[in-house]
């Protein structure tokens, strides 16, 4: 339907950063939609990380449950699962510095502004990271803390940057 | 590896790492003294998984798959034909070779 989707944040990154955070969730929708593509890494063999975020601030307790497949291109189908985790993985492929080698996904978020209840999302992603592989991601999380979560902080991992990228929240009309 | 020692590693790399920047609202920001404090945790928690956690995973997603293992079985149990399981057990050791369960 048109104009269902309404842009609420959108971060650009044009220079190396080790995180983007977008916040602008509330009660205003029942879903939200947060839409990244061709994120590049600054720095070689580096995943990118997924939190919530409360008043703005990243939650780092362990309450994030994930699971998911892993498509890949060049092998077998395998699992991305665990409880208990600090963190979301966007990505199950190692971010690459080359040229052309970049990641896009696509994330809805469920109940994130009903602190009575845990927040949800679902996950599609693909990318070609390190060792010019594609791989995908299709799967989910449950963030097992009753907050009211306002919004989704993007990290690589360890010392990672990333250089390029566009991240876009919307919500979803009802 | 424990905390203690992953800790102290992390610590020393995002000291070398500094300065590092955060994107929110449009602004690119150094990391705050907590931005810096969280990084340090997780870095060390990444190190702590990849010298006791990883190598499970590691050879999880490099060992033959199950086809291959049913092929080459099948065909040593039935046929009497070991060509592919001498194959596929060449393949396995090598797989746990590369990945070594820490002592």
């Amino acid at each position: 339907m048109a104009g269902s989707l309404i842009k609420i944040d959108e971060e650009i990154v044009t220079s190396a950063v080790a995180s983007v955070t977008l916040t602008g969730i509330d009660s205003t929708y029942d879903v939200y939609m947060f839409k990244y593509e061709n994120v590049q890494s600054a720095t070689v063999n580096k995943y990118m990380g997924l939190r919530f975020t409360e008043s703005g601030t990243p939650n780092t307790s362990a309450n994030y449950d994930r699971a998911g497949k892993v498509l890949k291109s060049n092998t077998t189908f395998s699992n991305n699962a665990g409880a208990n985790g600090t963190f979301f993985y966007t990505h199950q492929n190692l971010f690459s510095t080359d040229s052309g080698q970049a990641n896009n996904g696509t994330i809805y978020i469920f109940n994130a502004n009903n602190a009575s209840e845990y927040t949800f999302m679902t996950q599609e992603n693909v990318g070609v990271g390190a060792s010019n592989l594609a791989w995908g991601n299709q799967g989910g999380g449950v963030f097992t803390v009753t907050s009211a979560v306002d919004g989704v902080h993007f990290y690589m991992e360890d010392t990672g940057n990333m250089d390029t990228g566009t991240f876009t929240l919307y919500g979803l009309k009802k | 590896m424990n905390i203690e020692e992953a800790t102290a590693l992390a610590e020393a790399e995002i000291e070398e790492a500094k300065p590092l920047y955060k994107q929110v609202n449009n602004e690119r920001l150094e990391f705050s003294s907590a931005d810096y404090d969280q990084a340090v945790i997780d870095l060390a928690n990444s190190k702590m998984y990849e010298a006791n956690e990883k190598w499970s995973q590691d050879r999880a997603e490099n060992y033959p798959s199950m086809v291959e293992f049913v092929e080459a079985y099948t065909e040593k149990e039935i046929l009497t034909e070991s060509a592919k399981w001498d194959a596929y057990v060449e393949k396995y050791n090598q797989v746990r070779t590369d990945f070594p369960k820490p002592s």
